[in-house]
């Protein structure tokens, strides 16, 4: 009925009502999602940085001195892709170059002793460094892969036999000369490789900047033993751990010429900063009061205590979880993905076993999380057997160690699946090819199919590991504590993390705690998650372009 | 049958069966079988088939085929398309092993070894028969990677620059890539990747080199350096090629293979003999393109 009968010179015309209708709905239906996390999240703000107590006089200065230039800069960002990009990098690393410093500095100086570190340093970490350094030299020296496995599996055991007279060194050395040691010389090295392999600088440059690292190192100490909130020894780990990041950000960012204005970004930050906090302080205007702040950061939670209370404990305990969730799962996750995509048959009998297998990782995937907290109560922590002279009497209740391992279990099966979809979208005619030269599976594997997937492999994991750090459930079913009043002391010590000390603070009956103090816990725990995530972009980015 | 002559001329060269290896990872090749002197002897056969038949589960793809490949010589499968052209190539260096449901029966022998026995090993025997596939299909690596692939998987990696440099020129490359060895192989034109993947191939000095339609994606001049390359190829190496292009068949190859459909060998003979004079009626049929 829409459409006329055509004639010679009139086409007619065909009704696109049910098309428009549709996209409208789409729309209203995709929005509508993104506005209530958003309403959400502004409220979460709202409390968690006190914004209600501030005065007019803060609002005014901090826009016109912060959020008006970033606005511009957005602006004029926006139809630059090449600005974004940059920014986007100097934003993402900084903030992941301060996540790895605190890491560090925690596990470093919870689970291992200086003087422990460096024992394994020099039998594990060192020698697995200096392999590859030779191997990205030596492309010729095929034994080196095989060497770095024999010092991933021997070191560990040579270290432990010679944890005595390697720690009794590492003692002599004190903790700053251990973290020289193990982590400024190498982390120079990485800066100088970097800047000679990627940024393609002079042999002096890059031998200026080998040189230069540590001499800064050295040369700030006076500088920064007046401060008395950063040791030396945290000095030294930031200088590497933040320092590393945010050159190479700043570096890579300086070196296109379309990019360099994405340093407006940074200046904007900073100087807006200060300026507003001149302007308030010269006005005397009504500051907000936050409950994310430093003393927040770092102390332990109150229940009775809104003002003193802190999410420290739990930052350790999630920061924990991170890193052992991260290692079980990328490595049983990408090795199950390697073996259902590449080793197993199609077809016969393995071939039906094996796609009853590919059917039930999915399924495993929406298992709820409940039934991985049971699970993880039932085989890590109340199992006990006995196996010839070796009593296995599970985990312990609620300790880092079973945490970590229900987590792992509970991603697990999003890892592999995200694996698998990554190695299956390596073309197999680069199979064919790698094949066809006479390569083995292995080499094959090693070579085509495995530098090809990483991107994919890594934005899975990470996106995952970002899931089972938001998890409460499960560590309520292995009996984690809702609230701990110190962290973790090592791998069977037990252990709270932000989601369930977040939760434990919802249901006290002060209004403070409820608005204020969960609030700033679950800022803390999204700007945990969206910097995993930038990295996770990053990286993919970083990836692809190379496999391009 | 008439492909049954040349079978007669098989002089079986049983001299190796270092297919053989014991250590799977490493591929015993060892390289001291005196290639030189082989390739005096003229038209010695190199690969040679009896009674093959190749089944993709239930459907036969390949019927019967005797066949007997000469050394270094070029030597063309023509057919229609689904033939089994694709299959019999990959029946030679055990591509078809990588398909869960090929099933081989009959025999097809390498330098007189079974290459379907039970002791050879597939890898080793595919580092002696190299392969070009019919669309150009680089490692997204640089050009000097590309080359250097099948050095390193080898363990081949003495002066490996020269090797790689060698090869480009063989496969007349190397005037075009000399100055951007470390730039993207994907960054090449295709008919370049072509030539690449052949550089590829020849690097590892294998014996045989097999071709499935090397030129279907290319354009007609980059189509005659291809040509040129693989007549220039057969002065060292055994040379098969697929081909859908009559035309290329007849220029560059010495014998031709024809297959039917329903995966028969219908004539194998001298490339002359098929275009001029072929003694099937089918087979004139298909050249003169009355049918397939
Ligand atoms: N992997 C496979 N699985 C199942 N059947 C296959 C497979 N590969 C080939 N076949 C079948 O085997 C027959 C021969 O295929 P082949 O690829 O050898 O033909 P071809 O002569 O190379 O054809 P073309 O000229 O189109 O490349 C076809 O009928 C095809 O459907
Ligand atoms: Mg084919």
């Amino acid at each position: 009925m829409a459409t006329k009968a055509p004639t010679q010179t009139e086409f007619g015309e065909v009704s696109r009502i049910k098309g428009i209708v549709f996209k409208y709905v789409s729309f209203v239906a995709s929005i509508v999602g993104i506005l209530a996390l958003g309403v959400l999240l502004a409220y979460v703000f709202w409390d968690a940085l006190g914004l209600e107590s501030a005065g007019t006089g803060w609002y005014l200065a901090y826009t016109g001195t912060l959020l008006v230039p970033l606005l511009a800069f957005f602006a004029y960002a926006r139809t630059r892709p090449e600005v974004v990009a940059g920014a986007f990098e100097l934003f993402s690393l900084t903030l992941a170059g301060v996540m790895l410093t605190v890491a560090s500095v925690i596990i470093l100086s919870i689970i291992a002793s200086p003087a422990v570190w460096f024992a394994y340093f020099l039998t594990v970490v060192g020698p697995l460094l200096a392999l590859f350094v030779y191997g990205q030299y030596e492309r010729e020296a095929t034994w080196v892969g095989l060497a770095m496995l024999l010092t991933l599996v021997a070191g560990p055991v040579v270290g432990t036999l010679g944890l005595g007279i390697l720690t009794t060194l590492g003692s002599l050395l004190g903790s700053p000369g251990v973290y020289f040691l193990s982590l400024v010389i190498p982390g120079a090295a990485l800066a100088a490789f970097l800047a000679a392999e990627r940024f393609d600088a002079s042999r002096r440059l890059s031998l200026g900047i080998g040189v230069a690292l540590p001499a800064l190192a050295v040369v700030a100490v006076p500088l920064v033993d007046t401060v008395p909130a950063i040791s030396r020894s945290v000095w030294l780990i930031a200088l590497v751990m933040l320092g590393l990041p945010v050159g190479y950000a700043v570096a890579n960012t300086a070196r296109t010429r379309e990019r360099r204005s994405a340093f407006a970004l940074p200046v904007i930050a900073v100087a807006g900063f200060l300026a507003g906090g001149a302007i308030v302080d010269a006005i005397g205007a009504t500051k907000p009061s936050p409950w994310l702040d430093w003393q927040y950061l770092t102390s332990s939670p109150s229940i009775s205590n809104a003002a003193e209370a802190g999410l420290y404990p739990a930052i350790i305990g999630s920061i924990f979880l991170i890193v052992l969730v991260s290692v079980f799962t990328f490595v049983f996750g990408v090795g199950a993905a390697i073996y259902l995509e590449e080793y197993a048959p199609d077809n016969g009998v393995l071939g039906t076993a094996t796609r009853i297998i590919n059917v039930n990782i999915s399924n495993l995937a929406g298992v709820p999380s409940v039934v991985y907290g049971l699970l993880g109560l039932g085989i890590f922590v109340n199992i006990e057997a006995q196996l010839g002279p070796l009593t296995y009497g599970g985990f312990g209740v609620g300790t880092v160690f079973t945490a970590a391992l229900t987590l792992s279990l509970l991603i697990l099966p999003i890892v592999i699946i995200s694996a698998q979809e990554a190695i299956r979208s390596v073309p197999s005619s680069l199979r064919q090819a790698s094949y066809g030269m006479g390569a083995t599976r292995w080499q094959t594997i090693r070579n085509v199919v495995l530098p090809r997937s990483l991107p994919g492999i890594l934005t899975g994991t990470i996106l995952a590991l970002g899931r089972a750090i938001g998890e409460t459930a499960p560590l309520i079913m292995i009996g984690a504590a809702t609230t701990k009043f110190s962290p973790p002391a090592g791998l069977f010590s037990k252990l709270t993390a932000m989601p369930m000390q977040i939760y434990a603070w919802a249901f006290l009956p002060g209004e403070d705690f409820r608005y204020g103090v969960v609030a700033a816990g679950v800022v803390t725990l999204l700007i945990v998650m969206l910097t995993m995530n930038s990295v996770a972009i990053l990286v993919r980015n970083k990836y692809q372009q190379e496999a391009n | 049958m008439t492909s049954q002559d040349m079978a007669s001329e098989t002089e079986a060269e049983t001299d190796d069966d270092s297919l053989v290896t014991t250590d799977p990872g490493k591929g015993g090749l060892d390289e001291n079988d005196d290639r030189g002197s082989v390739a005096q002897t003229g038209a010695g056969t190199v690969i040679e088939s009896r009674d093959l038949d190749v089944f993709y589960g239930e459907t036969q793809a390949l019927q019967n085929i005797d066949l007997a490949i000469p050394e270094n010589q070029v030597t063309a499968m023509i057919g229609p398309s689904g033939c089994g052209k694709s299959t019999f190539l990959r029946c030679i260096n055990r591509m078809n092993d990588l398909i869960d449901i090929a099933r081989v029966e009959g025999s097809l022998t390498f330098k007189g070894k079974n290459v379907y026995d039970t002791d050879v090993d597939p890898v080793a025997l595919r580092r002696r028969i190299g392969m070009v596939f019919q669309h150009p299909n680089p490692f997204p690596k640089s050009i000097y990677d590309n080359v250097a692939y099948g050095l390193r998987i080898q363990d081949k990696t003495e002066n490996m620059d020269e090797v790689v440099e060698r090869s480009l020129k063989k496969a007349a490359l190397w005037d075009e890539v000399s100055d951007r060895l470390d730039d993207s192989a994907l960054d090449l034109s295709g008919g370049q990747q072509q030539r690449l993947c052949i550089a590829r191939a020849i690097a590892v000095d294998p014996e045989v080199i097999l071709m499935d339609e090397p030129a279907s994606a290319l354009d007609p001049i980059a189509t005659s350096q291809i040509e040129d390359l693989i007549e220039e190829l057969a002065t060292e190496y055994t040379v098969v090629i697929v081909t859908h292009n009559m035309q290329q068949a007849a220029r560059i190859s010495d014998k031709t293979a024809v297959f039917l459909t329903g995966g028969e060998l219908v004539e194998f003979d001298d490339t002359d003999k098929i275009f001029e004079n072929p003694e099937s009626q089918r087979v004139e049929d298909y050249i003169t393109g009355k049918f397939g």
